[in-house]
């Protein structure tokens, strides 16, 4: 069990009360309510990006989480429109049906590694896609529209959660049920990456033959690595579709899937919360070039390099504190 | 907490860019018109010819003093946002556009980001002028998305009546990418084909949206023999190459398309193999483009170099809006009057010649008027340039 | 059936001097070049300049690609991957610089020549027709055997010359071939120059036919490492045959398919997977690339 010192927990409390009280104050006192929904984009896209970050520490690079946050989307979107079912339910049940998809393909493709794996993952993308046209539960190229609001969930006539639909601000409920899950996520992945699970990939991120050698299940774990990390995929896409109220065959597209590797190659890749800070900096980083119009793309993608010659071990090598929890 | 002051930071700095901006000095007050769509990447044809008409005619407005509405007059700024033809970044655009105050935006240009905008949009009054034909989108209970231009099922079905007619057209095969709007184009124009009678020969060839070498695409096509071949809502980047290979491949009979294209893009790709393509564009053939149409071109010629002849279908949107308003001012920052005045609104046709007017229509689509008038012009390509085949209005 | 062999082979070419490039920055450096397809673009938009708006012949235009992306290439070399591939604790990190200079190319083609296709006058007019079993323009026909031309020259080179004896072995064992004399720094510049050329010439060979627009880019590399994917990372007969058997298979799969709607690309890519599944190092790669 891994013991956080006092810094560590100052630093998560204050990581907290940043979330959840002092950005909401922020954004009220200010009226940049457009806010909500950037930082629910950064909080669902790290939590993809979470997943891609843990198949880098088994030593694969994933280019495909588009794939399972597309299946996620769709699943509950299906479930909440052509079954009926509350949202809620469907969101596990999105994460979990992506992880099983996720069991069938990395069956095969998991024994390949390197820029095989990273080759492979990149068609993935396309292979939902072009799956997600073709087939009439999805809807084909139609896509699935009007998808209602979260709904309800009350336990003993206690509401635990009110109706989207009847919040003056969905907007808010949104960014505080990602910001949860984001802050869930990152905790599970502290806490994986401290455990024994979290040694063996490790050890067979150096080197699986060895880890095989001295009795590791290496391709137990892979699966296992790699559905968890389709799980995140498929929560995040999900919760993308219940903000947009729609789902298409393109809702997450190749380039989504690229950029969730970029976030977690800028964070670092050595740290746990590099995919959080990556995809902070990188979306924020769009965002804030707007202003610069027609040659948004030109600056955004020279700093990127400019990143990468400077620092070449990602943001969190350049780490001031030992705040951030480290993984390796 | 590096995570966290580089939060506040970036926060803080958005804020001063965004204040910094909008401290433009200016005579008039300004009234901000947004455009969220795509300007980069693959797609940034579509979003790049409808962000410059929109520029252009902004310019060309301040320049005459500025447009008046009520008893004031406005100099009119185009804010853009370009969406990566993402529908995820479209959100983002539109909660900016809000954020700036903005409540009338043109765009997204494709189907998804339409739909995905749809919660903000209503939610935050922002009337919005999509280029994409999903009908629910315009159908209540949606209520502000006005669809920017005339559909392909209400083109496609003139189209094919006219060439039935006069060309004597029977059977028609169609050809789509793979991908969301241009699917469903031409499953409307399948329908729109059977209805009129025609015989659909070929419906299900369908190709990568990235592939350049249309020759083995086309060949089960061509065997059918058609004497009309449709590409279904087809990128201006994919019709010549289309043409092309058709061609080369021995077809005689006619091709259409129910998207506007471009003319210079057509004779470098295709040369007079393109002759005859059947195309839908706005107002600018000689024929009908009145003086304003003409001095718009220029305009924009001087401006960005080149004219894009996708941009006489997208000069329209920001006409609507501002005529719109000079209706009814009380709606500038007000949707619900908006909406209420485009029932009855009705001004002038200030692109074309003769007395065609600005009205907004679609009941008999979507049950409500939710589409701009535009008339639909039906081209053909003749030697680099493009003549009127016909015009027709949607109801 | 003569169509769809000669779809195939006119395909497969094509694609084959497209993962050449690919292949051979990535046999001399480890680095998937993201870039590829926008460098192949670039190629394309250089031919059309100089060929289609400045009026030059069309083989001098060919010519000013080749130089330009083979300049280009050597810059991007010595200047961004050299160091970060020093300095970097992962070899993986070349990705994210070449997904960098992806979107960097974008952004300059999309600011210098325009978001416009663009194509260029034909090279030769007419088309051969035998009697509509076998249709086939006299310039694709003229590509065809200009990239396999191509083609045989640049394993020539490879096989018979210095320079490519040093890339090969370069290619082969980075650390021997230092100690055996070869100039590391160099040839991986030269190496890296040669794959940009390489790209930069087929960009120009296919504007005449396809046209060009900054779109085709991302597409064209995802074609790229399927390709390189099922002949191997890294060897040179590899990306042909990966190039050619893709060619045919698209060329077949699309002749055959087409009543099912496109499924041919999802069918290629299904097999793809399985066919990885069983032999990993695609058909002639080195175990593990």
């Amino acid at each position: 069990m891994p013991k956080l010192n006092t810094f560590q927990w100052a630093g998560l409390a204050a990581f907290l009360f940043a979330v959840f009280f002092a950005v909401p104050a922020f954004v009220a006192a200010s009226g940049r309510t457009d806010l909500y929904y950037t930082l629910t984009s950064v909080a669902l896209l790290s939590i993809a990006s979470a997943g891609v970050w843990l198949t880098f520490y088994i030593g694969r690079i994933n280019i495909g989480q588009g794939a399972f946050a597309l299946i996620g989307a769709y699943a509950s979107a299906i479930l909440v429109t052509k079954a009926g079912m509350s949202f809620w339910l469907s969101l596990p049940l999105a994460g979990l049906f992506a992880a099983g998809v996720a069991i069938l393909i990395g069956l095969p493709i998991l024994r390949l590694r390197g820029v095989y794996f990273a080759m492979i993952s990149l068609v993935l993308t396309q292979v939902v896609t072009l799956t997600a046209l073709a087939l009439p539960i999805t809807n084909g190229a139609k896509g699935i529209t009007s998808i209602p609001l979260p709904g309800a969930v009350s336990v003993f006539g206690l509401t635990l959660i009110p109706d989207f639909a009847t919040l003056e601000n969905p907007r808010l409920a949104f960014y505080y049920t990602a910001c949860a899950l984001m802050v869930i996520t990152f905790a599970a992945m502290y806490r994986l990456v401290n455990s024994r699970l979290g040694h063996l990939c490790r050890s067979m991120q150096q080197n699986e033959e060895l880890a095989a050698s001295i009795g590791v299940n290496i391709a137990y774990i892979r699966i296992i690595v790699f559905a968890i990390s389709s799980f995140l995929g498929g929560i995040g896409g999900a919760m993308f579709g219940s903000i947009a109220q729609s789902v298409y065959p393109s809702s997450f597209q190749v380039a989504d899937s690229v950029n969730f590797m970029l976030n977690c190659f800028l964070g670092g890749l050595g740290y746990v919360f590099g995919p959080m800070l990556g995809t902070l900096v990188l979306y924020f980083g769009w965002d804030l070039l707007f202003e610069l119009g027609r040659y948004q793309l030109l600056v955004y993608s020279g700093l990127l390099i400019i990143l990468m010659l400077v620092l070449p071990n990602g943001l969190l090598s350049l780490r001031l504190g030992k705040g951030g929890g480290q993984g390796r | 907490m590096k995570r966290r002051t580089l939060m506040k930071t970036s926060v803080a700095l958005a804020v001063s860019v965004s204040a910094l901006t909008s401290a433009v000095w200016a005579d008039n007050p300004v009234l901000k018109i947004g455009f969220v769509g795509v300007t980069s990447g693959p797609a940034a044809a579509w979003g790049i010819s409808n962000q410059r008409s929109m520029e252009a005619r902004a310019d060309w407005i301040n320049e005459a003093g500025g447009y008046k509405i009520g008893d004031t007059t406005y100099d009119i700024e185009i804010v853009s946002f370009d969406d990566q033809k993402d529908p995820k970044r479209a959100i983002a655009g539109m909660e900016k556009m809000a954020q700036e105050g903005i409540h009338y935006v043109v765009g997204p240009n494709v189907d998804d980001g339409a739909a995905a905008v749809r919660p903000v949009a209503e939610a935050q009054g922002i009337m919005y002028f999509p280029y994409a034909f999903p009908k629910e989108l315009y159908t209540a209970p949606a209520s502000n998305a006005v669809l920017g231009m005339v559909a392909n099922y209400q083109s496609g079905p003139a189209i094919y009546k006219y060439l039935r007619d006069e060309k004597g057209v029977k059977t028609v095969a169609f050809v789509a990418a793979n991908e969301s709007d241009p699917l469903s184009q031409r499953d409307g124009g399948v329908a729109a084909a059977n209805e009129l009678g025609l015989e659909v020969v070929s419906d299900n060839v369908t190709y990568q949206v990235d592939t350049t070498d249309f020759t083995p695409v086309l060949t089960p096509v061509m065997r059918t023999q058609p004497d009309l071949l449709v590409l279904s809502g087809v990128s201006p980047a994919n019709a010549p190459q289309l043409i092309r290979s058709a061609r080369e491949l021995g077809y005689q009979g006619l091709i259409s398309t129910e998207t506007a294209q471009d003319a210079t893009v057509l004779r470098e790709g295709a040369g007079e193999l393109a002759n005859g393509f059947i195309s839908v564009g706005g107002a600018s053939t000689p024929e009908i483009a009145s003086d304003d149409m003409k001095e718009f071109v220029d305009r924009y010629t001087k401006m960005f170099g080149e004219y894009n002849d996708e941009s006489n279908t997208k000069v329209y949107a920001l006409e609507y809006i501002l005529a719109t308003l000079n209706a009814n001012p009380a709606a500038i920052d007000n949707v619900d009057e908006f909406q209420k005045t485009m029932d009855t609104f009705e001004a002038p046709n200030p692109f074309m010649k003769g007395d065609a007017k600005l009205r907004y229509v679609g009941t008999s689509s979507f049950g409500q008027k939710r589409q701009i008038a535009v008339p639909l012009v039906v081209n053909v390509y003749q030697d680099g340039a493009f003549e009127t085949l016909f015009v027709a209005e949607v109801d | 059936m003569e169509q769809i062999i000669a779809n195939g082979i006119y395909l497969g070419a094509q694609y084959a001097m497209i993962a050449l490039g690919l292949t051979l920055i990535f046999a001399l450096m480890n680095v998937l070049n993201f870039a590829h397809g926008q460098m192949y673009v670039l190629g394309g938009f250089v031919t059309y300049t100089f060929y289609g708006q400045l009026g030059w012949p069309f083989v001098l235009a060919l010519l000013a690609s080749c130089i330009t992306l083979a300049i280009l290439g050597a810059l991007i070399e010595k200047f961004l991957f050299a160091p970060v591939i020093r300095r970097s604790s992962r070899e993986e990190s070349t990705m994210l610089l070449a997904a960098g200079l992806a979107f960097l190319f974008d952004a300059v083609i999309l600011l210098v020549f325009g978001e416009k296709q663009r194509g260029v006058p034909k090279i030769i007019n007419g088309v051969f027709n035998w009697d509509f079993r076998l249709i086939m323009p006299y310039d694709r026909i003229l590509i065809c055997a200009l990239a396999i031309l191509s083609i045989v020259g640049f394993i020539l080179f490879m096989q018979y010359s210095k320079t490519g004896r040093a890339l090969r072995a370069l290619a082969q064992d980075r650390t021997a071939a230092q100690l055996m004399g070869v100039n590391v720094d160099r040839y991986s510049m030269i190496g890296f120059a040669l794959g940009a050329m390489l790209a930069g010439l087929v960009g120009g060979l296919l504007v005449t036919i396809t046209g060009v627009n900054l779109g085709m880019g991302g597409p064209t590399s995802i074609k790229a490492f399927m390709m390189v994917m099922i002949g191997g990372a890294g060897v040179i007969s590899g990306a042909i045959a990966g190039g050619i058997i893709l060619g045919f298979l698209e060329a077949i799969g699309l002749a055959v398919l087409s009543q099912y709607g496109d499924i041919t690309y999802l069918l290629i890519f299904v097999s793809l997977m399985i066919f990885l599944a069983i032999r990993p190092q695609g058909l002639m790669g080195k175990p593990w690339g």
